[in-house]
């Protein structure tokens, strides 16, 4: 996504991010990280506020900052960040709330020409209960992302 | 050190390694959504390619 991001510290192993929103509000630290799940090569993607004061991440904040599209443009680089190195990696993604799995489904959307240059997209269909190919203007509870093999 | 316009415009990103986010790797930082991740997989497992 060809958007203006900020820049990202990782760990060595490429899981954890960490990158400082810049809005209204102040800076806000956010960290964002690729979680093995229960499923052999599927990882889950989170991220959220990380809170100094209480030393603990919250990703249910509403943080306004202003700054909605850069955070999420971050986010997505870093899904190019650990594809790169988990070239057999599938990422799983959902929002903490409705209204956030449907800002993802919309950032997809947005950028699905280019995105799927690159990558599988997939959407858990609400209602079929199963994974498709992502669809634009369809409602999706979750998402997968692999890499598309390069022949 | 890369400028905002060569950070902007790449698509494989420029990563910045800090040692500090080492001991955040092996920690579980958003439990209840990796929880969430595991049920929802494990009602509707992957799609049919994989």
């Amino acid at each position: 996504m060809n958007y203006p991001k900020y820049l990202y510290r990782s760990e060595n192993h490429y899981k954890v991010y960490e990158f400082i929103s810049e809005g209204k509000n102040g800076s806000i630290k956010k960290l964002v990280q690729y979680s093995e799940t229960g499923t052999k090569n599927i990882y889950n993607l989170a991220f959220g506020d990380y809170d100094e004061e209480n030393k603990n991440i919250n990703d249910l904040t509403i943080t306004n900052n202003g700054d909605s599209l850069k955070v999420l443009a971050t986010v997505a680089s870093t899904v190019y960040a650990f594809l790169e190195n988990y070239p057999d990696a599938m990422i799983f993604a959902t929002g903490s709330t409705s209204v956030r799995t449907r800002l993802y489904r919309m950032g997809i959307t947005n950028n699905l020409a280019e995105i799927s240059n690159d990558f599988n997209v997939y959407g858990l269909s609400i209602i079929n209960q199963s994974w498709e190919d992502f669809i634009a203007g369809e409602d999706y509870e979750a998402f997968l992302i692999n890499k598309k093999e390069k022949i | 050190m890369k400028n905002i316009d060569q950070i902007n415009s790449s698509k494989v990103p420029i990563i910045v390694f800090d040692e500090k986010l080492e001991k955040l790797r092996d920690k579980i930082l958003f439990p209840e959504k990796l929880k969430k991740a595991n049920e929802m997989l494990a009602k509707v497992g992957l799609p049919n390619k994989h």
